[in-house]
């Protein structure tokens, strides 16, 4: 028994010896050089002017090659997306993702929300947080988040040191220090691209001053918050550099004059600011974005330069829901989906001086947003509650993050299951 | 005559005046009134408790369902939304979920980055009531009310961890010293009856002993007892369970759940639904979804499906390591059963007035008059579609709930189109 027992041993292992061996040699042969070929897609890429028809080949995690029909036999896996575009992955420039635990606050409380929450499911592969953490509590920022998220977390570092802690903390203006803040962004310079100033009701111009002047001695940009009803939007704009961001672009609320006067006109002194090289945010957010701002602006030119989403709590389930919607919502606007896709990922890439994100260029990171366009009727709504309609619409099919797989909607990269 | 003859003595002159306006306003009111905040019109009603699949108009006010009926006037309401084309259904009940989110970076749900806040979930997938499957015990579950029950805007139940310290990490899960009926049940029946519906016994590597203490503190506290049973090497008998350890009413979740080495199946090697598991949902065992990261296949439910084996109710088990894989929400799983072959009206029965049976809440999953207005509508999407189990392999299908309006107690917390909102060159024309 036993002897009969140990021959059929022996024989299942050479008969496996062998297949192993014959099913490796063609592989071997064929050299998989790819790990994932994205095949028959529409590519925009922005940064290198393409907007066609072509394969995109990850390997290591990185684009290794962008090209004509590449051949599936050279990739371990091959994901057929005819119909649907291949976009850098999506980059969210606002966002209050310092996520925690305390009620009725931003930071590190629940007013934030969780990066990996929103992200994938929209295309983005990068968010920044916009100022919701200064440089006291950045460190707990990034242990608790940054460290902990798949998305890439970049943030903007508050002026306030203790970033968005609510009021009176948040607006001590003893407590804004830009030597101790430009400190901090210098330590962790692979993860702050810049600072931040909103959330101060004084007069006093201290704050914008010392937020202006550490970000002159990091050479970042400083990212506008709205909040800051003492300062008129002209004087705000004016401080600002070549660079500079404004967010809440389209808000029609009292505590800043709206950028689109009560004739329907942009008021000449904020295209000025847009010529001088002033970048326009959306920061739709909760109360941020007014069609009856949006829709002239564009109509005049005034176009935003990105699509920071100012995710949050509550702006998550309200007009805004995702980048990927308010993208949406230029297209029905009017935009084209080329000048949507470089305001998502190259425009922001440059914003922020992150030049190797945002693009498909051979050796950049595998951030990749696979996405189609859904035709119907569809309607969108802004912060007053009102309903644009559109015929077109966004979805994320499948999000690539650094090579890895990180969403796939209706299962583009997956066998079908068999009885 | 009399009467007014008194009044006109008591209060002459003006007084009697404005008191007959007052009067007048009052009847005038009562008359003409806009009794209704919310008209849902010619949506199509499922609501399985009250035996209601057809076209109906819903009304509410207050933030309670006012009228279900053919027709309502829209002259009745102040605000009119047209639901042509769209199923209107109970607010969707996420029977196991894990909330208990917090910013312990060392502990696995309780109070960690695994677990989820709800309302990132619910509303988008047209689901207003959570039930939080065991991520807390009696010793911790004061934290997850004060953290997340207590602020979110979703209606958060919980199931409680026989484990005090719910679920800190795997190793705390095995402290069967840690497992106390007495005080489980205690904080179930004396503190927070309205909030905990149930018990849950998980993760546990040994023998029957954690499904017997909470079992134990299930009749204490006259609650259903949640159990998800595997990580037994070999697998414990899952006919054991359900027919000597289980009262009828307890649950059985991961039910498709494929990972044999430590779990035992419902279906077997062969494909077949093994006999037991009919009895056993004869019996009373309610099986759940229970969706999660680890625990739906496809090996499973279709051939359980096939062979006339339905789940209770249809669940997630939201949490980090589900939310972006193969379950997504809510409404894709509710989907995924659409496409094996599920009934509209059964998809909805198993999310909405079954699991709130199963919860002893029939106050909620139902639109009966006077119930809270929790509401789902939903828009049924044809086209091609795909859907993804644990084990990344796909089911095609051809149609897909999309939550299209989400109102929790009367008030929209979701909008996906704007179907409740006024166009915005009209807003403009106003001023």
């Amino acid at each position: 028994m036993l002897s009969t027992k140990l021959s059929i041993a022996v024989g299942t292992m050479a008969g496996t010896a062998l297949f192993g061996f014959l099913f490796f040699l063609p592989v071997a042969g064929q050299g998989q050089e790819y790990d994932v070929l994205i095949k028959n897609g529409h590519v925009i890429d922005p940064k290198n002017n393409i907007d066609t028809i072509k394969d995109v080949a990850i390997a290591n995690g990185k684009i290794t090659k962008i090209d004509n029909d590449i051949p599936a036999t050279q990739s371990k896996k091959t994901i057929d997306v005819t119909g649907l575009y291949v976009v850098p992955g999506l980059i969210d420039v606002h966002t209050h993702v310092f996520v925690g635990s305390k009620a009725d606050k931003f930071a590190d409380g629940i007013y934030s929300v969780s990066p990996d929450d929103f992200s994938f499911k929209s295309g983005v592969t990068t968010v920044v947080d916009a100022g919701t953490s200064g440089w006291r509590n950045f460190p707990l920022f990034k242990e608790q988040v940054i460290d902990k998220s798949q998305t890439r977390v970049l943030a903007f570092l508050n002026i306030a040191g203790s970033g968005m802690s609510g009021k009176p903390m948040q607006e001590d203006v003893n407590d804004m220090n830009a030597d101790s803040t430009a400190f901090v962004a210098e330590k962790y310079k692979d993860i702050i691209v810049g600072i931040k100033i909103g959330h101060y009701e004084g007069s006093d111009r201290s704050p914008f001053n010392k937020a202006l002047d550490a970000g002159k001695k990091l050479n970042r940009p400083l990212f506008v918050e709205c909040h800051l009803p003492q300062y008129s939007l002209e004087d705000q704009l004016q401080m600002m550099r070549p660079g500079d961001i404004i967010t809440h672009s389209y808000e029609q609320v009292s505590e800043r004059m709206p950028i689109v006067d009560e004739h329907g006109k942009v008021r000449p002194f904020v295209l000025m600011a847009q010529k001088k090289g002033v970048l326009f945010d959306v920061g739709h957010g909760g109360a941020g974005f007014w069609f009856s701002q949006a829709v002239p602006a564009f109509q005049q030119g005034l176009a935003p330069n990105s699509f920071g989403s100012d995710l949050h709590r509550f702006s998550m389930n309200a007009g805004m829901k995702s980048m990927l919607n308010i993208m949406s919502k230029y297209m029905a606007i009017g935009m084209s989906i080329e000048d949507v896709v470089i305001r998502a990922t190259w425009n922001p890439a440059r914003e922020i001086k992150r030049e190797d994100l945002g693009n498909l260029s051979e050796g950049a990171v595998a951030d990749i947003a696979v996405l189609s366009v859904q035709k119907g009727k569809f309607g969108f709504i802004d912060a007053g509650g009102n309903r644009l309609e559109g015929n077109k619409k966004l979805e994320a099919e499948l999000t690539i993050r650094a090579g890895k797989i990180v969403w796939d909607l209706n299962g583009l990269a997956a066998q079908p299951w068999k009885q | 005559m009399m009467y007014l003859k008194r009044l006109l003595h008591r209060f002459p002159g003006r007084t009697i005046y404005i008191m007959l306006m007052i009067f007048c306003f009052f009847v005038a009111g009562i008359l003409n009134a806009q009794q209704i905040d919310i008209l849902l019109k010619g949506g199509h009603v499922i609501d399985p408790k009250n035996k209601i699949d057809e076209q109906m108009d819903v009304a509410i006010t207050n933030g309670k369902i006012f009228q279900v009926a053919k027709n309502i006037s829209p002259h009745q309401a102040k605000k009119l939304i047209d639901v042509t084309g769209l199923y209107v259904t109970p607010g969707i009940i996420d029977m196991h979920v894990h909330a208990f989110n917090g910013t312990d970076v060392d502990a696995y749900i309780a109070n960690g980055l695994t677990s989820l806040p709800p309302d990132a979930f619910t509303f988008r997938a047209g689901v207003t009531t959570v039930v939080d499957a065991g991520s807390s015990g009696w010793r911790n579950f004061r934290l997850f009310k004060k953290q997340t029950i207590d602020r979110s805007q979703t209606r958060v139940l919980a199931l409680l961890n026989i484990v005090g310290n719910g679920m800190v990490g795997r190793y705390e899960e095995q402290d069967t010293t840690d497992m106390n009926p007495q005080q489980t049940a205690y904080m179930i029946k004396k503190l927070f009856p309205e909030i905990i519906v149930g018990i849950k016994a998980a993760h546990y590597w040994g023998d029957f002993t954690q499904v017997d203490r909470a079992v134990q503190a299930g009749d204490l506290a006259n609650v259903p007892v949640m159990v998800d049973f595997g990580e037994h090497q070999p697998p414990n008998s899952i006919e054991a369970l359900f027919m000597q350890h289980l009262r009828p009413g307890d649950i059985f979740t991961h039910t498709f759940s494929y990972g044999p080495a430590v779990r035992e199946t419902v279906v077997d090697d062969s494909g077949k639904v093994k006999p037991f598991v009919f009895q056993a949902q004869k019996r009373g065992i309610i099986f759940d979804v229970g969706h999660g990261g680890g625990a739906f296949s496809w090996r499973q439910a279709v051939p359980a499906m096939q062979q006339g084996f339905q789940p209770n109710v249809i669940s997630t088990d939201l949490h980090a390591e589900s939310m972006n894989s193969g379950m997504k929400d809510m409404s894709n799983v509710m989907s995924k059963f659409l496409n094996m072959g599920m009934s509209l009206q059964d998809v909805v029965l198993r999310s909405t007035w079954n699991p709130a049976n199963v919860i002893k809440r029939t106050d909620l999953g139902n639109l009966s008059v006077g119930s809270e207005a929790d509401i789902a509508v939903f828009n049924l999407r044809k086209g091609d579609f795909g859907f993804l189990d644990v084990r990344k392999t796909k089911l095609k299908g051809t149609q897909k709930l999309e939550a299209e309006l989400t109102f929790r107690a009367g008030k929209i917390v979701w909008d996906l189109n704007g179907i409740s909102a006024p166009l915005w060159q009209e807003e403009l024309k106003k001023k």
